[in-house]
């Protein structure tokens, strides 16, 4: 019976994960470029009570074995990479990636990060940076003296600069893609790092093998939809309430055991 | 005399706790994809059955005060677990829309490559590592079907980033090529399967592994197979379970008193 407790135990704290998880997604329904996770689960090892074969008496024996599970656990926590909406901004730096592929950010101590939240700014150097200040991977720099700057669908950031008509191309920016992207590590702040899991980067220029084309002017939303939470919520909430009923079935049995003398 | 009850009435109890044990586990695992619920089946057994026939009269004479000593313990019978049944119905199908979520509809379980052996699942939400290759949410390879015993490393599924589709008879498409065909398995004595943990199914020790491939497979990209337990259901039980624990606690009770009883008697 001490078992089935800890069975119960170990669904409510599964439920709770799961819940950890849809709550973090709704909190992120208006980030940009969020992508939703999914906790996903697995049963534990089982006991073998009784061996399959094995004789309960002189001329016995079990036909199936008897084998009790003792839960269950969170298996993966697995990130989803579908595609988000648009919203037009028509904010000459928000660019959208309209299919897979990230952005590459320099951090502050660094490292390389990947993001699909296109809201990028100026610093007063004129070089392009993330909302935290992180330098956009290639450095871009635009001149105070731009009068406009157009991004193509393949990465070229060209400008229009003082009298001159003739647009000047400034920069490439190329997209990184990865053979596993929900194997990357979210680490806050719309950023991901690569793992092992993610494999290596394959840089190149937006449309190339598969990847998305660029759209200035637009941006990705959050991919979270709320529906689908909500039910997700519904039943978590319910399958933890279960697990508990459980618990106390277990406690009222060791009452009645313990009523005994 | 009256002692001799007390355990059959015991029995009765440690039975209703390990059939909780098992509504406990169906319960926990009710969001695990691909889950399939436990039922345990209980017996009687009777002591009898540990004697010689030639030792044993219960059947043989009329039943009287004298005979009932010649039964020399033979005379008890006992509740017994008689086997846990796992319950292979097919759960919902739910929709995810990730295109490495594969959901059987019907017959077959996916072959899995562990570092123990070849074991089986049902459950289809696989992921990419980082060599590309398609594997489940714990790391081990998913087969493709082969012709004959060829060695599992040879059977991995290996993608190169490219769109997957993967149609609904299993075929893996990368990009607009068809790489691999996902091996989907049917075993004829679903009895000798047992559930090892982390979704797995392996042959009961003394089983032969009698496997056939699915002749018509019928798999869903993109939807999750749910848990088959049936809440309601396993909360019926759950009531059950627990009332008939407390019926063999009074019948405990019961056997106490008439103890009790006789000891005031002889006083």
């Amino acid at each position: 019976m001490i078992k089935s407790l800890n069975t119960a135990a170990t669904g409510m704290q599964a439920q709770q994960s799961n819940m950890d998880v849809i709550a973090n997604n709704l909190a992120n329904v208006s980030t940009n470029g969020f992508k939703k996770s999914r906790a996903e689960f697995e049963d534990l090892l089982y006991h073998n009570i009784k061996e399959p074969g094995q004789a309960t008496g002189m001329n016995s024996i079990t036909p199936v074995g008897v084998q009790t599970g003792v839960g269950v656990r969170t298996a993966a926590i697995t990130k989803d990479f579908s595609l988000g909406n648009a919203v037009i901004t028509k904010n000459p730096l928000d660019i959208q990636i309209e299919g897979p592929g990230f952005f590459q950010i320099r951090t502050e101590d660094g490292q390389v990060a990947y993001t699909r939240d296109g809201a990028f700014k100026k610093d007063p150097q004129g070089r392009i940076i993330d909302k935290n200040g992180n330098l956009f991977i290639p450095e871009i720099t635009i001149p105070g003296d731009a009068s406009g700057i157009e991004i193509s669908s393949s990465g070229d950031v060209r400008i229009i600069q003082g009298l001159s008509d003739v647009p000047q191309t400034i920069g490439q920016i190329d997209i990184a893609n990865f053979i596993n992207p929900a194997g990357l590590k979210a680490v806050g702040k719309n950023l991901f790092m690569q793992t092992a899991a993610s494999g290596q980067p394959v840089t190149m220029r937006p449309g190339l093998q598969g990847t998305g084309y660029l759209s200035q002017g637009q941006l990705e939303t959050s991919n979270v939809n709320i529906v689908d939470e909500m039910v997700g919520m519904i039943t978590a909430q319910r399958a933890y309430e279960t697990n508990s009923k459980v618990v106390q079935a277990a406690d009222q049995m060791m009452q009645a055991t313990n009523g005994l003398r | 005399m009256s002692t001799k009850g007390v355990y059959t009435a015991l029995s009765g109890a440690i039975a209703q706790s390990q059939r909780l044990d098992t509504i406990a586990n169906n319960l926990a695992n009710v969001n695990t994809p691909g889950f399939k619920k436990d039922q345990q089946i209980f017996q009687e057994y009777l002591t009898a059955n540990e004697k010689p026939s030639e030792v044993i009269q219960v059947p043989k004479i009329v039943a009287s005060v004298e005979s009932f000593y010649d039964m020399q313990g033979g005379d008890k019978s006992y509740v017994d677990s008689a086997g846990t049944y796992t319950d292979f119905s097919q759960g919902g199908l739910k929709s995810t829309g990730n295109p490495l979520d594969v959901a059987i509809d019907g017959k077959g379980f996916f072959e899995i490559a562990t570092p123990q052996g070849i074991r089986m699942t049902r459950v289809g939400t696989f992921s990419l590592d980082g060599n590309g290759q398609l594997v489940t949410k714990d790391g081990f390879p998913v087969l493709k079907s082969a012709e004959g015993n060829s060695d599992p490393a040879e059977r991995v599924i290996k993608l190169t980033g490219n769109q997957v589709q993967i149609s609904d008879k299993g075929e893996v498409f990368d990009g607009d090529q068809m790489i691999a065909k996902l091996s989907l398995v049917e075993v004829t004595n679903k009895d000798s399967l047992q559930k090892i943990g982390q979704n797995l199914y392996n042959f009961k020790t003394g089983f032969p592994p009698e496997l056939s491939n699915v002749a018509a497979p019928s798999l869903k990209q993109g939807f999750v197979e749910t848990s088959n337990v049936n809440i309601v259901q396993e909360m019926t039980e759950m009531i059950q379970t627990t009332r008939l624990f407390e019926s063999a606690q009074k019948a405990i009770n019961a056997y106490d008193s008439m103890n009790e009883k006789m000891l005031t008697l002889i006083k």
